[in-house]
């Protein structure tokens, strides 16, 4: 099914679900509630866009956007080799959604990289801990108000210390 | 035996030049490559620069059984206990090369999650600069650290010496 007919079906059947549908670079996106990811996700699922080739977030602090942040779906058809990208919004107060790992086994981890750099909160995730950034690490920093030096875990170690008599410098 | 005939057959040295002549002339290289100066260090043991020249070309990927960490790449937040942890396994003595700007200063990754050089947390011997460094750079550096380590003072390690 082209993306042109397929959002333009899911529009009738969820038009509470469905914010806005927009076009760039020739591709479709469709923007949507982030409460009803799951019921838009299937059908597109069954209506042949059979594969998630990515999940990511983006933060809209300074771009502006239906809400802070938005949850970007990627899916491709192999028959038809089309795409189309579902961007879900979750607010800043209550950044939590549904998990689409059901669907996608894939989503698994490419969930928990997004809950690691925007602290979005998938729900009914198997496993959401930190995927990349250390177990005990504060904060999201992909957010936009992370500070781009971070805040100062980068110069918080113990230094070794040998108990070795300095050497002398070469000259 | 004849006079002339020790002279020929015994040679005269100090423990210290004898032991430094050991060490720097066998280092055996622990690579902790994080990054791409990791793949360019392989190039400094292939057969143009041949690392095994100055006596370096035994390679080991355990700590416990080297006496050289050549930092080569970036540092992550979550990589930095890491090395401590194997800097630390390395007994002594033990000497680290800091190859590339990301080792030494973070290079052009300036960010929350990399460490803007090594040396803040564990000593370093020598600084190999460059991105990546040349193979020769990185052969320039360890001659370096040998004339570094010919020089060295048996009392260093003497815990006497602790201060
Ligand atoms: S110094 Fe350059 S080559 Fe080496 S790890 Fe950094 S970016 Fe890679």
């Amino acid at each position: 099914m082209s993306p042109a007919t397929i959002t333009s079906q899911l529009k009738e059947k969820f038009p509470e679900a469905i914010l806005d549908i927009t076009e760039f670079a020739d591709e479709k996106i469709l923007h949507i509630k982030s409460q009803h990811i799951l019921l838009v996700l299937t059908a597109l699922k069954s209506a042949g866009y059979n594969f998630l080739a990515d999940l990511t977030a983006i933060d809209n602090l300074t771009l502006g956007g239906f809400e802070r942040f938005a949850v970007s779906y990627h899916l491709l058809c192999h028959e038809t080799a089309e795409r189309l990208t579902v961007k879900a919004y979750v607010s800043e107060e209550k950044p939590t959604l549904p998990s689409v790992e059901s669907l996608w086994k894939t989503a698994d981890w490419q969930e928990r990289e997004v809950f690691d750099l925007y602290g979005i909160i998938f729900e009914e995730h198997p496993n959401l801990t930190r995927i990349m950034n250390p177990d005990d690490y504060e904060g999201y920093p992909l957010r936009k108000d992370y500070p781009r030096l971070g805040r100062k875990e980068r110069d918080d170690f113990p230094v070794v210390n040998r108990g070795i008599r300095k050497k002398k410098p070469l000259e | 035996m004849n006079p002339t005939e020790i002279k020929s057959n015994i040679l005269t040295t100090t423990l210290e030049s004898a032991i430094n002549w050991g060490r720097k002339n066998s280092f055996w290289p622990m690579p902790f490559g994080t990054a791409c100066c990791g793949i360019e260090f392989m190039a400094v043991l292939a057969a143009r620069t041949d690392l095994a020249r100055f006596g370096a070309e035994a390679i080991r990927f355990s700590p416990r059984q080297s006496d050289l960490l050549i930092v080569a790449g970036r540092i992550s937040i979550k990589m930095m206990p890491v090395l401590i942890r194997i800097y630390e396994q390395m007994p002594e003595p033990k000497w680290v090369i800091s190859m590339g700007a990301c080792a030494s200063s973070g290079g052009v990754f300036d960010t929350y999650s990399v460490i803007q050089g090594v040396d803040q947390f564990i000593p370093v011997d020598v600084y190999v600069p460059g991105c990546p460094p040349r193979p020769e750079g990185v052969v320039e550096g360890l001659m370096k650290l040998q004339d570094l380590v010919g020089e060295e003072k048996l009392s260093d390690y003497s815990p006497a010496s602790d201060k």
